[in-house]
C-alpha cells in the first residue's frame, strides 16, 4: 500500500449475475489489470483509469459478498469480488486516490508519487466495528460517504478522530458476561421414577463447568481417567455416589468407602489441590485482614498453653480427617468461585472440551501470577484509604465528565440570536482589530491599577451605562427566547429555513468541520504526507467554498439574512484556513531555494 | 489541622476533628502530665487511634527533653497494620508542617519470624514454631562456629549479612509495616527479623501484639529493656483480662505427656551421645550451674528462646538446686513428674486444686519438691542449650510441662488446677486434660503497671468502666467514658424478640435448637439481605450452634434463598480459610455483588476485623453469647471473681457476654460519614438487666419503639432507616450541636475557655 500498486485476489465479473472469473487484481496509479487464476482463460482485463469514472461498494454488514464496482466512461462497470472486505476497502481506497490523480492531476503532488501513509491494516472486528457505526449514525454516513469515497480523507484518517467513539462502541460490547449460578452444586436434585430405587442425575455443560471450577480434584481426575480408564458414565455415578455418602456427614463410613474403591476415594478425600491454592493465595491476602498472621504471634496458644473457651476442639481421629468436608468450606470455596466469574467464554457442550479449557485458562492464571510487588504497591495504597477517617475530610467525589453539547443547531441559533439582538444596536460598532502588543496592554493594565491603588476606586471600573447596556440587550434576548419558546417551534432559525437548504447548510457544516480538524492537525507539516493531505483538503474546501454561495443565492429573499449570517460563519473559518495555508505556502516556497522538494 | 491544647501544639493529620476526638486528646494529655495510668472508653468509629497517636507525637514534640517512647499494643497483627498506616499518615503530616528534621522517628512493627523472615527456605515451613526452628537451625551461634569449620553446614545468608554490617546495620527514620521491613530486608539482603527485634530498643514507636508485653514468655525476651517513661496503650483493650489470664495458664493432655516421653528419650540419647564424645560440655553447664547461673549469661540474639513463663519479680534469683543440676538427674526427675501426671490423668472424676495442694501431692507421690518444680522451666533451656538442639518446634511438649512445672511451683493463689476426664458436651468421648489456669487478671499485668510511667488502657466498649481497675487492681488517674455525638442518627440498634410467626426467639439452652426459632432466624437473614445492600455480618454464640444453623438452614432451603440475593461467606476454625473467605467477602462487596458473612461471637473475626462503611450495613447477632457456663474453668474463675473482688456470678456473665455482643455490632461503624443497622436477636435483649450493660452509645440510639420487635416491623424500619440514610446532610452538625470542629472552631473554643 506504500507504494503506488496494489495486488490483491479477485473474481472478476462482468454483470451482477456472472459467477466470476478468479484471478489477481493489481493497480497501479493509472490502470488496473486482473490476471485470471486459470491462464487459459480468455478473459483478460486491462483498463486506465482515465476511463474510470467512479466506483460503488458493498457496504459491510449488508448480506452482499465483498463488491467493488468500476464505472467507466462508456456506462459500463466492472465488478470485483474479493475474499474479504478489508481487501476490498484497500482497493476501494487506493481506486479513489487513482481517480482523484488521474482526474486532476495536482500539481504539487506530481513531483512525488510515493505518499507515505500510515499502515492501514486493520482487524476484521475493527472493521465491524465502523461498519456498525456507520450504519447507525446517518450523519456520520453522509460524511464518510463524502470525504473518504470522495477521496478527500483516507479511511485511516477518517477514523483516527474518531477512535473515542469506537472504544466506546467496543466496551460496551463485553460488558456484561454471564456468571457462574448462585446456587450450590450440591443442590443438584436427582429425579427418581418412583417405582425402583433408581435416581437420575441430568447434567448440563453448565453444571459440570461449575463442578470442575469448584473442584478441581474432580477435574483433575476427569482429565487423567476419562476416557483411558473410565467411561465418562462411570465416572459421574461414582462422583455422585461420593456426594451422597458426604450428605449423610459420616466421616467414618466415607474411610471405608474409600479403602474399598480407590476411584471413589478421589471424590472423598479433601481436595489437595485446593489446599494448595489456598496457600498461595493466602499471601496476596489484604493485609488488614489476614488473620492467618496472627497465629504466628499468638504465643499463649501454643500446643496446650492458655485454654479452650466455650468450643472445645472436635475430638476426631486425624486418619478419618481427610473424609471430614464440612458444608462451612463448601459454602465458601462455592461463594469465591461465583465471585472469580467464569473464565471460560465459548460455549461449550462436551466435557472433554470443557475439562481442557478451563485446565488451559487455569495455566494462564498461573503464569501470569507473579505480579507480586505490583500486588504490594497496590495493598500499601488500599490499606492506607481504608484507615482514611472519611468523615474528617473533604470527599474527593467521584470524577465528573464534563458536559458537552454537540448538536450543531445550538450553536447556530446562539450565533443567530445573539446577531439579531445586538446587531441593531451595536454592529456598527464592530470590534476594531486594532494591534496591542502584549506589554502595552501590560503597561496600561498596571497603569491602571496603580491608580486605583493610589486614589481608591472613584468610579466603578465598569461604566454604569455601558453596563445597564449589556444588561437590557441580554434581558431582552433571554425573555424573547423563553416567550418565543413558548409561542412558536419553529424559532429555531434552522427550522424556519427550507428543508433541502437546511439539510444542505447542515451537511456542508459537518463536512467544513470534519475537514478544518484535519486541516489544523496535519500542522506543523512535517512530512510529505502531511504535506499531500493538506493539499487535498484545501482543495476540497476550496469546492465547498463556492457551493456555499450557491445556497445562498438560492434561498428565498426572507432567509436571506438568517442564511448569509450561517454561511458568513462558515466562510470565515474557511478563510482562516486558507489563509494560513497561503501563509505557509509562502513561507516554503522561501525556504525551498536550499531544498527544492519542499520538505521540511 | 493543628491547634493548641493547653501548653502543646497538637498536629492532626485532618481538616477536620471531631469533638470528642478532642476532649479525649484533652484526657489523655492530663494523664501524661499527671505520669499515671488512664482508662478512657471511647465508641468506635470516632478516631481513637489517631487522635491518641497524634496526641502522643505532639505531646513528645513539645517536650524536646524527653524523647519519645511508644510501645503501642495490638491484639493482632492486621491490626497493627492500620496502626501504622495512620501513623505513616501522620507522619505525611509531619512531614508537611515541621520539615524533615523533626518529624523524624522511627515506628516499627514487630511480629514473630514466621511474619518477617524472607530466607525462602525456613519460610516454607507451614507452623510458626517449624519456622523458628527452621530459622533456629541456621542462626544458632554453634550451627555457625560449625560452619566456619565446615562450609557444607548450610547458615541464613541474611542472617550472616545482618551480623557481618554489625552496628551500621539500622533502619533510617520513617514508619515500617511487616511488608516494609520484609521489603527492606530483601533490598539490604538482612535479617528483617533480628533488624527489627534490634531496632526496637532504638525505635521511638514501637507496634506490636499485647504478648509481647504481657505474656512473660514472650516479653521476657523482647520487651526487658525498655525505659520507665515509655508510654504504654493497649487499644482494643476489652478483653485485656482475658489476655492476661491466658498468659499464665497452661493445659496438659494426653498427646502432650506422650510426646514429653518421646522427649525425654531423645534428650537422654543427645546425653549419651555427648557423654560419649565431649564429657567435657556437660561437666562445664554443671560448673555452671553450681555457681548460680541457671542462664548462661548474655546469649546470643539469635539463640534466644522463649523465656520463663512465670512473672519477672517471682523468679527467683539464686542457684539451682543441687538434685537437677546434673543433666540425668534433671532427665529422670522430669521422668518422674510426667509419670505423676499421667497417673493424674487416669481420673473418672472432675477434679479441682488449689496449686498448694498440687505441689504437696507431687512431693509426696513423686518426690519433687516445690523448689525444683519452679527451676524447671531454666533447667530445661540450659539442657537444651547444652545439648545443641536446635530443632526446638519438636521439644514443644516437654517445654509445655516444664511450664506448667514452674507455674505451679511459683503460685500459690490466683491459680487452681482442673483435671477432667472429658469434656462436658461430649460425655461419650474420652479426652482428660489436666488444666493449671489463671484468674487473676491483674497478675500478668502487673509488671506492666509497674514498670510503666503511663499505661492508657482504651477501647470502644469498656462498659461497666469501673469493673476493670478492679479487675486488673490498678488506680488510673483519669478513668472516662465517652459519648459520642452523632451528626445524624447513623446507628440503629433494634432489639428483636419475635419473628415473623409472632413466636419468641433465644438462644436460650431449652430453646436454641427449637426448629422454630432456627426458622425465625432464617427467615429474618432472607428477608433482610433482599432489603440490605452491600454486606451483611451475622454473628452467633458459638461455632457448634453455627455450623447447626447453617445446615438446617441448608436442608430447609432457606440457605439457597439467601444466596440467589448474596454470596455466602463462613468463618471457620481454619484459620486460612477464614482469612481468604474474608478478603473474598471484601471483594464481593467491593463489587457490588454484596455477601453476608456468618461469623462467631469470641472468634476471631468478631475480635479484630472491622466490617465498616460497605462492608457491614447490618449487623445480626443471633443469640446472647454467654460463655459455656458448664465449663469448669469458667466456674472457677467465677468462684474468685466472687471470693475476691465481690463480683456476683451472674453480673460477670452478663456483663461477659453483653461487651462481646457490643464489640461484634460495633464494628459496622467507622465514622460519622458512615451508617449502619443492629439487630439483636434474642427475647433477652428486651429485659432491662441485660440491655442496660450495653454500652452508652448504643443504648442512648435504642429508641423504646425498637425494643421488642418482630421481623416485619424491624424490615419496615430497615427500609425507612436506609431510604433516610441516602439523602444528603450537613456533615457540620446542625442546630446549636456541633459534632464536626475545623481550626476555627476551636480556636474559638480555645477562647470561651479563657474568658
Amino acid at each position: 500500500m506504500a507504494s503506488g500498486e496494489v495486488i490483491k485476489r479477485a473474481k472478476y465479473k462482468t454483470s451482477v449475475k456472472d459467477p466470476g472469473t478468479p484471478g489477481v487484481l493489481k493497480m497501479t496509479w493509472d490502470k488496473l489489470v486482473l490476471v485470471p487464476n486459470n491462464p487459459n482463460s480468455a478473459m483478460k482485463l486491462d483498463v486506465s483509469f482515465k476511463s474510470i469514472k467512479g466506483y460503488k461498494n458493498t457496504k459491510e454488514g449488508s448480506n452482499k459478498p465483498p463488491w467493488l464496482n468500476l464505472s467507466n466512461n462508456q456506462g459500463g462497470s466492472y465488478i470485483f469480488e474479493f475474499d474479504s472486505y478489508s481487501d476490498m476497502h484497500v482497493c476501494r481506497d487506493f481506486v479513489g486516490k487513482a481517480l482523484g490523480r488521474s482526474g486532476d492531476a495536482p500539481a504539487v503532488a506530481s513531483g512525488r508519487s510515493d505518499v507515505i501513509l500510515p499502515d492501514e491494516r486493520i482487524s476484521t472486528s475493527e472493521m465491524e466495528l465502523r461498519i456498525k457505526l456507520l450504519r447507525e449514525n446517518r450523519e456520520l454516513q453522509a460524511l464518510h460517504k463524502q470525504l473518504v469515497i470522495g477521496g478527500i480523507l483516507t479511511e485511516a484518517e477518517f477514523w483516527a478522530t474518531r477512535t473515542k467513539l469506537l472504544e466506546k462502541e467496543s466496551s460496551k460490547k463485553s460488558k456484561q458476561r454471564p456468571g457462574f449460578k448462585s446456587a450450590m452444586i450440591s443442590d443438584i436434585k436427582p429425579s427418581t421414577d418412583g417405582l425402583t430405587n433408581k435416581v437420575t442425575f441430568n447434567l448440563t455443560p453448565e453444571i459440570i463447568l461449575q463442578i470442575f471450577a469448584e473442584r478441581p480434584a474432580v477435574h483433575a481426575a476427569f482429565l487423567t481417567r476419562v476416557p483411558s480408564k473410565m467411561t465418562e458414565k462411570d465416572f459421574w455415578t461414582k462422583y455422585f455416589k461420593a456426594e451422597y455418602i458426604h450428605s449423610t456427614r459420616n466421616a467414618i463410613a466415607a474411610a471405608a468407602e474409600a479403602a474399598e474403591d480407590e476411584d471413589l476415594a478421589i471424590f472423598l478425600k479433601n481436595d489437595d489441590i485446593l489446599a494448595k491454592e489456598a496457600r498461595q493465595k493466602i499471601r496476596q491476602v489484604d493485609p488488614t485482614v489476614n488473620m492467618e498472621a496472627d497465629i504466628g504471634d499468638d504465643y499463649t496458644h501454643l500446643p496446650d498453653h492458655g485454654f479452650f473457651l466455650d468450643d472445645g476442639k472436635e475430638a476426631s481421629e486425624s486418619q478419618y480427617e481427610q473424609y471430614r468436608r464440612t458444608l462451612a468450606h463448601d459454602i465458601n470455596h462455592h461463594a469465591a468461585v461465583v465471585l472469580e466469574g467464569r473464565v471460560l467464554e465459548m460455549d461449550l457442550d462436551d466435557t472433554r472440551t470443557i475439562a481442557e479449557a478451563l485446565a488451559k485458562s487455569k495455566r494462564a492464571d498461573v503464569g501470569n501470577g507473579d505480579s507480586d510487588r505490583n500486588f504490594n504497591q497496590g495493598t500499601i495504597a488500599r490499606v492506607s484509604r481504608l484507615t482514611e477517617i472519611e468523615g474528617l475530610q473533604a470527599l474527593n467525589g467521584p470524577p465528573v465528565a464534563p458536559l458537552c453539547i454537540k448538536d450543531p443547531r445550538d450553536y447556530f441559533d446562539s450565533q443567530v440570536n445573539a446577531l439579531e439582538v445586538l446587531g441593531d444596536q451595536s454592529s456598527g460598532a464592530e470590534r476594531s482589530k486594532c494591534p496591542l502588543s502584549s506589554k502595552d496592554a501590560y503597561g496600561s493594565l498596571r497603569d491602571c491599577i496603580s491608580k486605583i491603588k493610589a486614589k481608591g476606586i472613584h468610579e466603578p471600573v465598569i461604566k454604569p451605562k455601558d453596563a445597564l447596556q449589556v444588561f437590557n440587550a441580554l434581558t431582552h434576548d433571554i425573555s424573547r427566547t423563553k416567550y418565543g419558546a413558548g409561542e412558536n417551534r419553529q424559532q429555531s432559525v434552522l427550522d424556519k429555513l427550507p428543508v433541502e437548504t437546511k439539510g444542505q447548510l447542515l451537511q456542508h457544516w459537518t463536512s467544513i468541520q470534519e475537514l478544518l480538524r484535519h486541516f489544523w492537525s496535519s500542522y506543523p507539516i512535517s512530512s510529505s504526507y502531511l504535506y499531500a493531505k493538506v493539499t487535498r483538503l484545501k482543495d476540497a474546501m476550496s469546492q465547498i467554498y463556492p457551493q456555499l454561495e450557491e445556497i445562498k443565492k438560492s434561498v428565498p429573499a426572507k432567509h436571506k439574512q438568517h442564511v448569509s449570517v450561517l454561511v458568513r460563519q462558515m466562510h470565515q473559518a474557511l478563510d482562516a484556513a486558507f489563509q494560513h495555508y497561503d501563509v505557509d505556502m509562502q513561507k516554503r516556497s522561501a525556504a525551498s531555494g536550499e531544498r527544492p522538494n519542499g520538505y521540511v | 489541622m493543628k491547634f493548641r491544647l493547653e501548653d502543646i501544639t497538637v498536629y492532626f493529620p485532618y481538616d477536620h476533628i471531631y469533638p470528642e476526638q478532642h476532649a479525649y486528646m484533652l484526657d489523655l494529655k492530663r494523664t501524661l502530665d499527671a505520669g499515671g495510668h488512664c482508662l478512657l472508653e471511647m465508641p468506635t468509629g470516632t478516631g481513637k487511634t489517631i487522635a491518641l497517636l497524634s496526641l502522643i507525637l505532639s505531646y513528645s514534640l513539645s517536650r524536646p527533653s524527653s524523647p519519645l517512647k511508644l510501645l503501642y499494643c495490638t491484639r493482632t497483627v492486621h491490626e497493627m497494620e492500620k496502626t501504622l498506616s495512620e501513623l505513616r499518615r501522620l507522619r505525611d503530616y509531619l512531614f508537611s508542617e515541621l520539615g524533615p528534621s523533626s518529624s523524624s522517628f522511627l515506628a516499627i512493627g514487630l511480629s514473630s519470624r514466621k511474619n518477617l523472615c524472607v530466607n525462602p527456605r525456613v519460610l516454607s515451613a507451614e507452623s510458626r514454631d517449624s519456622v523458628d526452628a527452621g530459622c533456629r537451625k541456621l542462626t544458632a551461634s554453634w550451627v555457625r562456629a560449625l560452619a566456619e569449620r565446615d562450609p557444607s553446614v548450610p547458615t541464613c545468608e541474611f542472617f550472616e549479612d545482618y551480623e557481618r554490617a554489625g552496628s551500621s546495620a539500622i533502619l533510617p527514620p520513617g514508619v515500617y509495616t511487616l511488608q516494609d521491613l520484609r521489603a527492606f530486608g530483601k533490598q539490604k539482603g538482612w535479617c528483617p527479623y533480628f533488624l527489627a527485634r534490634h531496632m526496637v530498643q532504638l525505635a521511638n514507636i514501637v507496634v506490636y501484639s499485647y504478648q509481647y508485653l504481657l505474656d512473660p514468655k514472650v516479653a521476657g525476651i523482647i520487651s526487658k529493656e525498655m525505659q520507665k517513661e515509655s508510654v504504654v496503650v493497649f487499644d482494643e483493650a476489652h478483653n485485656i483480662d482475658n489476655v492476661c489470664i491466658e498468659a499464665l495458664s497452661v493445659s496438659v493432655r494426653r498427646q502432650t505427656l506422650e510426646g514429653a516421653t518421646r522427649n525425654l528419650h531423645r534428650m537422654e540419647q543427645e546425653i549419651e551421645r555427648f557423654k560419649a564424645t565431649d564429657a567435657n560440655r556437660l561437666k562445664a553447664e554443671y560448673q555452671r550451674l553450681v555457681e548460680g547461673l541457671a542462664q548462661r549469661g548474655n546469649l546470643r540474639v539469635s539463640d534466644t528462646w522463649l523465656a520463663n513463663p512465670a512473672l519477672p519479680d517471682d523468679i527467683l534469683k539464686e542457684a539451682v538446686p543441687g538434685n537437677i543440676r546434673r543433666a540425668d538427674f534433671f532427665l529422670r526427675v522430669l521422668r518422674r513428674l510426667v509419670q505423676y501426671l499421667k497417673g493424674r490423668l487416669e481420673t473418672d472424676n472432675v477434679e479441682k486444686e488449689s496449686p498448694v495442694a498440687f505441689v504437696a501431692s507431687i512431693t509426696n507421690q513423686a518426690g519433687i519438691d516445690q523448689k525444683t518444680l519452679k527451676f524447671c522451666y531454666d533447667r530445661l533451656h540450659s539442657l537444651m542449650m547444652t545439648l545443641e538442639i536446635t530443632d526446638t518446634d519438636e521439644f514443644l511438649h516437654i517445654q509445655t510441662i516444664c511450664d506448667f512445672a514452674t507455674l505451679v511451683g511459683t503460685y500459690a493463689r490466683g491459680f487452681s488446677i482442673i483435671i477432667e476426664p472429658y469434656d462436658d458436651r461430649m460425655p461419650d468421648v474420652r479426652d482428660p486434660i489436666i488444666q493449671l489456669s489463671c484468674h487473676d487478671a491483674s497478675l500478668a499485668i502487673k509488671p506492666v503497671f509497674d514498670r510503666f510511667q503511663t499505661v492508657v488502657i482504651t477501647s470502644g466498649t469498656l462498659s461497666p468502666i469501673d469493673l476493670y481497675p478492679r479487675l486488673l487492681n490498678f488506680n488510673p488517674v483519669v478513668s472516662r467514658s465517652f459519648t459520642m455525638s452523632l451528626t445524624r442518627d447513623c446507628i440503629c440498634p433494634m432489639v428483636l424478640t419475635r419473628g415473623s410467626d409472632q413466636l419468641p426467639v433465644s438462644t436460650k439452652f431449652d430453646m436454641r435448637s427449637d426448629l422454630g426459632v432456627v426458622r425465625n432466624y432464617g427467615r429474618l437473614l432472607l428477608e433482610m439481605v433482599s432489603v440490605v445492600p452491600d454486606g451483611i455480618v451475622c454473628f452467633f454464640v458459638s461455632y457448634s450452634y453455627m455450623d447447626e444453623i447453617v445446615n438446617s438452614w441448608n436442608e430447609s432451603g432457606i440457605l439457597k434463598e439467601i444466596m440467589q440475593h448474596k454470596l455466602v461467606f463462613i468463618e471457620t476454625q481454619d484459620v486460612v480459610e477464614t482469612t481468604l473467605a474474608l478478603d473474598n467477602y471484601r471483594r464481593a462487596c467491593d463489587c457490588g455483588r454484596g455477601a453476608v458473612f456468618f461469623s462467631v461471637a469470641r472468634g476471631k473475626v468478631a475480635e479484630g476485623i472491622d466490617f465498616d462503611r460497605h462492608y457491614g450495613r447490618l449487623v445480626i447477632m443471633f443469640g446472647v453469647p454467654f460463655q459455656y457456663t458448664l465449663s469448669k474453668i469458667l466456674l472457677a474463675r467465677l468462684e474468685y471473681l466472687r471470693d475476691t473482688f465481690q463480683i456476683k456470678e451472674g453480673d460477670f456473665l452478663t456483663f461477659d457476654a453483653l461487651r462481646q455482643a457490643a464489640q461484634c455490632v460495633g464494628r459496622v461503624i467507622r465514622s460519622k460519614a458512615d451508617y449502619g443497622m443492629m439487630i439483636f436477636a434474642d427475647k433477652r435483649y428486651s429485659r432491662h438487666d441485660k440491655r442496660s450493660k450495653l454500652p452508652s452509645w448504643i443504648l442512648s440510639h435504642l429508641r423504646d419503639a425498637h425494643l421488642n420487635l418482630s421481623t416485619d416491623m424491624a424490615i419496615h424500619i430497615a427500609r425507612e432507616f436506609l431510604r433516610k440514610m441516602a439523602q444528603p446532610y450537613d456533615k457540620a452538625g446542625s442546630g446549636g450541636k456541633k459534632t464536626l470542629l475545623s481550626q476555627d472552631d476551636l480556636e474559638k473554643m480555645g477562647d470561651e475557655m479563657l474568658y
